[in-house]
């Protein structure tokens, strides 16, 4: 093993063009501090011992002009960084490979042997001595231009994207048009970023053409979020087809032929698409990627299959990983129908992602590693060439297992704290797999091969289209694909409609309620990145907000516990059959706690939490009133021959207003209410009408109970009425007090609208749509 | 006891030229507090830091915080940091700069790698040394944003008169060289 290793190292060296007697080094290197005579004994140099190991294993990226920073070339840039050489070499951080050194032999294994490490570390603590300049080796030669000669077709990004100084990490998909007329079999792409130390790096793929039209400038820059299993060759959406990846690029990568003269399809009329990931530097770049493609003449003899384990990067793996969780692992197995020689292994995983091992077992028993990745990086996501291909006969299973972790512990959690992440293409979604690059042994095995691959991945939709994560995944696309959302500012108006405040910033909101004594308003918040809805809680003064929810599900309808410290609200549950009802303190702090689970089909919709503790919900047809505390039975306040919705308790908990369609269209009633004596659900107990119109809801009682506000049909006004509670319930005739600005208030703000005194209302006050590239080009 | 280091070995505050020609007391605040930020030219944690940098300066500048810049790693004269702050938008926001070339700064504040930032209060004592924030968990690994802004927080702390929850943090980056390490 070990000398098999050195061998690779030796191959390594030759192919980096550097001199043969840098392959010497070690021999040379131990042999001067041998026969140094001149300084301590094992003395090392930069000329004789240093700049050998860093012209062979460092220099193809640093050095001026290449993306990684500080050159490291002349005996001064080295002697400058030398103490961070030495610690980023002992870690392992550099040079940058991230396969377990022994577990599969890679061709061009980034890796410093213990030696080389030691020497370096050596010669850091000896005062980093240069030694003789003249025994210094030649510095590497490093082709200009084009790396593999002028390509066959060069395409390059129609309009630069302009990076910002800082933020974070930004991913980002680029279509551009091939032109091309006829079917191509690509043997190489090269890519050449203009903006080389913020391009980490880039996944190629090729879509339909026009499929990303839809996707493109949606926030007014080039390009296109999400990752829409570009070059994952997912095909779960026919829109793209055709569509398949052509490889990737990755800061130190040097561009090569694909071997044994194989070549990726690349179907006509196609759009190439480039997955790049930016890191920000500090100040603003700009980037427009140069893209070559080298052409095969003809379709190449042999066919290779990419296949991966699990399929589809783990779609129907059930990847559901909790909070905190630092085992969740997925494993799958495939057994091979033919034999293969596999070419290379490429894992894939989001930010969760930790450990990643693949084996092979042998029709004999025999185990043979394949990869193991320890610390997985999202930002490294290299494909591993054997250095010889891997014989694998028929009957061999190939097992993979990978290993997340959702802890704080793991510094990449993009959460915190962390939440539940379930299977998507997003980075903030996790899936997981390891492709394997194999050809068959014999030409007429190819058929099975794919045969054997496609039923697989069949299974995988099949499974996945069962357990709802397909339909979650196309609804995402959909949703990406559809207008941009309109933003909302939370408003805070006076009887007479006129703004008196805003609250936050704008943003996606839905059925603002605001809390009892008037300072919060709890509203439904829908990430523009995640496109998750929860709970959040903005302090009408400062604006300041905190989520009180940050789960996968989404949630809904947040009423406020009468004093205050608590909200209560509605999970909708993603791949399950049910919805919750829960609460949670309304500071964010604790955990969440469920008070009911419902199986209906339609989620339950929470309307009120009254000041003896009964909380008010709808679903399907039926309003029902539950206690918050002890005996959890809902009692249903209505048979279901009505829709009867938004129910209200008065301030002393003796009335509930609600609406209903039993006169065919919705309006405001409200009867006596008593859990004790509402057991017989009552359709019998007549409720008296409030309004003397239509009305939708947003029903709310002042806090004396002497004043009832609800909404209008069509006009959607806030419409008062007086009331009276004593001895029975009696309204006055109503009077609309204000309109709210247009698409504001509908439909869903069953909640608290208003403050007790009644001056207050919350409403969210829709802004004109951000405008697109392609209107703002329009209007110029 | 802190605020000792900030006078030379003279006994006279430490000064420097900044890139203007003009002095710089980074030890005395003008007015209630100063951070001193040591950053390189060229390292890359250093320099992604820029915009977070600029954004501190600009949000406690109203609060009688000081912001000065000290290059560690460039050549004295000051064409390369004049170009470096161009680049990077750290001029007219009222941030001053200099070049440490002799180190006299790193070495009065105790600072071994940039980034990193320093807080001087307006006796002249150092309150907070340290990282800005946790965005690096170490070389190589960044967190998709930070979850803790110590600097921030020394900042708040030291400005309402309480301690500084944890005044002394582990800085990621690059290690600062003594200067006299280039001495040929």
């Amino acid at each position: 093993m070990k000398t098999s290793s050195r061998a690779s190292n030796w191959t390594l060296v030759i192919r980096l063009t550097v001199m043969v007697v840098a392959a010497w080094y070690p021999r040379v290197g131990v042999a001067q501090g041998a026969r140094g005579q001149t300084a301590a004994a094992g003395r090392v140099t930069f000329s004789e011992t240093i700049a050998p190991i860093l012209y062979a294993n460092c220099v193809t990226c640093h050095r001026p002009g290449e993306a990684a920073p500080f050159s490291l070339i002349s005996y001064d840039d080295v002697k400058k960084r030398g103490e961070l050489v030495a610690t980023v070499t002992r870690s392992r951080y550099m040079p940058p490979w991230h396969a377990a050194h022994g577990y599969g032999e890679f061709a061009d294994e980034r890796r410093l042997t213990d030696t080389q490490i030691d020497t370096i570390g050596t010669w850091v603590k000896q005062g980093m001595p240069q030694g003789n300049p003249a025994r210094m080796p030649p510095l590497p030669q490093f082709a200009e231009g084009w790396h593999l000669g002028k390509p066959d077709l060069i395409l390059e990004m129609p309009v630069a994207y302009n990076v910002p100084a800082g933020g974070p990490d930004i991913y980002r998909n680029f279509a551009i048009p091939t032109g091309l007329a006829e079917d191509k079999w690509v043997r190489a792409v090269e890519f050449r970023p203009s903006a080389r130390k913020a391009v980490h790096h880039s996944l190629f793929a090729y879509v339909r053409g026009g499929a990303m039209k839809d996707f493109e400038g949606k926030d007014g820059k080039p390009g296109f979020v999400g990752l829409n299993g570009l070059g994952l060759g997912i095909g779960i959406q026919p829109n793209f087809q055709p569509s398949g990846g052509l490889g990737g690029w990755a800061v130190g990568t040097t561009p090569a032929f694909l071997s044994d003269g194989q070549a990726w399809p690349l179907a006509k009329g196609t759009d190439l698409v480039l997955q790049m990931h930016f890191h920000p530097t500090g100040k603003p770049e700009s980037e427009r990627s140069i893209v070559g493609l080298y052409f095969a003449d003809q379709a190449p003899a042999r066919r290779f299959s990419n296949i991966g384990v699990p399929s589809l990067f783990g779609l129907a793996s059930g990847i559901d990983i909790k909070p905190g969780d630092k085992g969740f692992t997925i494993q799958d197995s495939m057994t091979l129908p033919v034999d293969v020689r596999i070419f290379s292994a490429m894992a894939h995983a989001h930010y969760l992602g930790k450990e990643m091992k693949a084996t092979a077992t042998l029709p004999d028993g025999s185990v043979q590693p394949l990869i193991w990745i320890q610390d997985w990086d999202f930002n490294w996501q290299d494909r591993y060439a054997y250095k010889q291909p891997l014989l694998l006969p028929k009957g061999t299973r190939i097992d993979v297992s990978i290993r997340y972790d959702n802890s704080l512990e793991n510094p990449r959690n993009p959460n915190s704290p962390p939440r539940r992440t379930l299977w998507g293409e997003q980075s903030f979604d996790e899936m997981g797999g390891i492709q394997f690059e194999m050809v068959t042994v014999r030409p007429e095995d190819e058929a099975a091969l794919v045969a054997g691959n496609l039923a697989g991945t069949r299974a995988a939709i099949v499974k996945g289209l069962q357990n709802g994560t397909v339909r979650r995944v196309l609804d995402h696309q959909r949703r990406a694909a559809g207008p941009p959302p309109r933003l909302q500012q939370i408003t805070l108006l006076n009887r007479e409609g006129k703004t008196v405040a805003t609250v936050a910033e704008p943003g996606v909101y839905n059925q603002a309620a605001l809390s009892p004594d008037g300072t919060r308003v709890a509203v439904i918040k829908t990430d523009l990145e995640s496109r998750d809805a929860d709970v959040w809680v903005f302090d009408v003064t400062t604006g300041k907000g905190t989520p009180i929810t940050s789960d996968a599900a989404p949630n809904a309808a947040p009423v406020w516990s009468p004093d205050g410290r608590q909200i209560a609200y509605v999970s909708v549950l993603l791949d399950d059959n049910y919805s919750t009802l829960s609460r949670k303190a309304a500071d964010g702090s604790g955990n969440e706690e469920v008070l009911y689970k419902s199986t209906a089909g339609a989620a339950p919709v929470l309307t009120d939490w009254s000041a003896d503790g009964v909380l008010c919900f709808w679903s399907d047809k039926v309003t029902y009133a539950m206690r918050a505390d002890g005996d959890r039975t809902p009692v249903a306040l209505s048979d279901g021959t009505f829709n009867v919705r938004g129910g209200r308790f008065s301030s002393d908990g003796r009335f509930l207003a609600y609406s209903s369609d039993e006169s065919g269209r919705f309006q405001v009633y409200a009867r006596p209410f008593s859990l004790a004596s509402n057991a017989a659900a009552s359709s019998a107990t007549k409720g008296s009408p409030v309004s003397t119109g239509a009305a939708i809801g947003g029903i709310f009682w002042r806090g004396d109970d002497k004043e009832l506000f609800f909404l209008s049909s069509p006009e959607q006004a806030v419409t008062a009425a007086d009331v009276k509670t004593s001895p029975a319930f009696e309204a006055g005739t109503p009077r609309q007090l204000f309109k709210p600005p247009n698409g504001t208030f509908a439909p869903a703000q069953l909640s608290n609208v208003a403050t007790r005194d009644g001056q207050r209302f919350v409403v969210l006050v829709q802004l004109p749509p951000v405008p697109t590239p392609a209107s703002t080009g329009a209007q110029r | 006891m802190w605020g000792l280091v900030t006078l030379s070995a003279s006994g006279t505050p430490v000064k420097i030229r900044d890139v203007d020609g003009r002095w710089l007391t980074p030890f005395q605040p003008a007015a209630r507090a100063n951070a001193i930020f040591f950053i390189s030219g060229d390292c890359p944690i250093s320099n992604t830091y820029a915009p977070e940098i600029q954004r501190l300066c600009g949000q406690f500048a109203s609060q009688g915080v000081g912001c000065s810049l000290i290059y560690e790693d460039l050549p004295p004269d000051v064409t390369a940091a004049r170009k470096h702050l161009d680049e990077y938008g750290y001029r007219g926001r009222g941030i001053s700069a200099a070049v440490d070339g002799a180190r006299t700064i790193a070495r009065a504040a105790r600072a071994s790698i940039t980034p990193q930032a320093v807080i001087v209060d307006a006796t002249g004592a150092i309150k907070y040394r340290g990282r800005i924030d946790n965005r690096y968990a170490a070389l190589g690994k960044p967190r998709p944003q930070a979850t803790t802004h110590d600097l921030i927080d020394a900042l708040d702390a030291t400005l309402s008169g309480t301690p500084v929850p944890a005044p002394e943090t582990q800085a990621v980056g690059c290690a600062i060289v003594p200067a006299d390490f280039f001495r040929k």
